[in-house]
């Protein structure tokens, strides 16, 4: 069992990391909290991660399947994979991390492990996912 | 010398620091901390310890389980036939808590302004501190052979050496030491490691909590999750 003192440290880091910061809050407009939906693995998500350039920051939209996650609490992280001019690139992004100011769900993949490392060894149609029927609902991050 | 305080390493987790990328960090639960006893060169005129010092105390224990001296050294209400001797003027204000778990004295360059008996809590004693040196015990490592207590490099795998490869090696010939041919005094052997004082300077700290008597400092810190360490503002010059 965890400690609760970590617990508790986690959930308040996970707090504040949940608000956005001025400059991103300007940029998108919307409320001070970050969304984080729920996602299963085999889901294709649009990943907005926050460039620092300078005075000004700017957002990098990151597409991809879902092929694994791991951790929990604050540190959870998740692992999205997409295919560039023929080359397979796999980024890992903390669930948490600040650096995110949003995560959206595109499409489901309906898939039947929890860690899609197979997708590594295909190429071309081979990589698709059937898609899954029934919608993950958001959370929002913040709720406890 | 600045004034320290006492508390538990609590375990390791991960936060994320301004510019959003995770840092490792430990998180310390230091204090309350009640000062029992104030240590100064002389007591009116008359010399006493010799130094500035306060003696701080760490986690309360059962009073049925510290010993009468444990129990006097915190109150002044504990009954004694030598205290009753002495003269009333002459016994010290004590801090008027429990027996202390841990007791220990951190070493001062001038006199402080507290007072027997006050709490010391993280946010007094490191305001506005931006690095700590922290100060633990070890984990044990039971008898240990040169490898892991030494760093030493080990043998070949293969190229004829047999069973040798974790050894020493060679530890003197017929002239080593002058031509004693014994082996020197401080060669470094197998043995007992880990289990001791170990201070691990410029720590730097990612946050205090006040609220919960917490600090995160960054990087890890000796000794096993729960262990008592120490803390002071580091004295570390880069």
């Amino acid at each position: 069992m965890k400690n609760s003192i970590l617990k508790l440290v986690e959930e308040q880091n996970q707090i504040t990391s949940g608000k956005l910061t001025k400059k991103q809050g300007e940029l998108q407009k919307t409320g001070q909290n970050r969304e984080v939906p729920k996602f299963e693995i085999g889901d294709t998500l649009d990943v907005h991660q926050w460039i620092e350039t300078g005075e000004k920051g700017r957002l990098q939209v990151f597409t991809g399947v879902v092929i694994s996650k791991r951790g929990e609490g604050s540190s959870e992280m998740f692992t999205v994979r997409r295919i560039v001019q023929g080359e397979g690139v796999e980024r890992i992004f903390p669930i948490h991390s600040p650096k995110i100011a949003k995560i959206e769900v595109k499409r489901s993949g309906q898939v039947r492990r929890a860690k899609l490392y197979y997708l590594r060894d295909r190429v071309g149609k081979a990589t698709r996912l059937k898609e899954r029927k029934e919608k993950p609902t958001t959370t929002s991050k913040s709720a406890n | 010398m600045p004034l320290g305080l006492l508390g538990t390493k609590v375990g390791m987790t991960q936060v994320f620091n301004e510019e959003g990328t995770m840092t490792p960090v430990t998180v310390l639960q230091l204090g309350p901390c009640p000062i029992l006893q104030i240590k100064t060169p002389e007591k009116n005129g008359v010399p006493a310890d010799g130094y500035h010092a306060l003696q701080v105390g760490y986690a309360d224990k059962k009073r049925k389980q510290a010993n009468r001296p444990e129990r006097g050294h915190v109150s002044n209400a504990l009954e004694s036939k030598r205290k009753k001797k002495r003269n009333p003027a002459d016994i010290p204000k004590k801090a008027d808590c429990e027996p202390q778990k841990y007791i220990r004295e951190f070493r001062l360059d001038a006199p402080s302004n507290f007072e027997v008996g006050h709490l010391l809590k993280v946010g007094e004693v490191f305001p506005d501190t931006k690095a700590v040196d922290v100060i633990g015990t070890s984990k044990g490592r039971g008898f240990a052979g040169v490898l892991k207590r030494h760093g030493f490099g080990g043998l070949p795998a293969a190229h004829g050496a047999k069973k040798v490869h974790r050894e020493p090696g060679s530890t003197s010939s017929l002239a080593s030491n002058r031509g004693s041919g014994r082996p020197k005094k401080g060669k470094k052997l197998a043995g007992r490691h880990g289990a001791s004082q170990v201070t691990i300077r410029n720590l730097k700290v990612v946050k205090i909590d006040q609220e919960n008597n917490l600090m995160l400092v960054e990087g890890a810190v000796p000794g096993f999750n729960g262990a008592l360490v120490m803390v002071r503002p580091t004295n570390y010059k880069s």
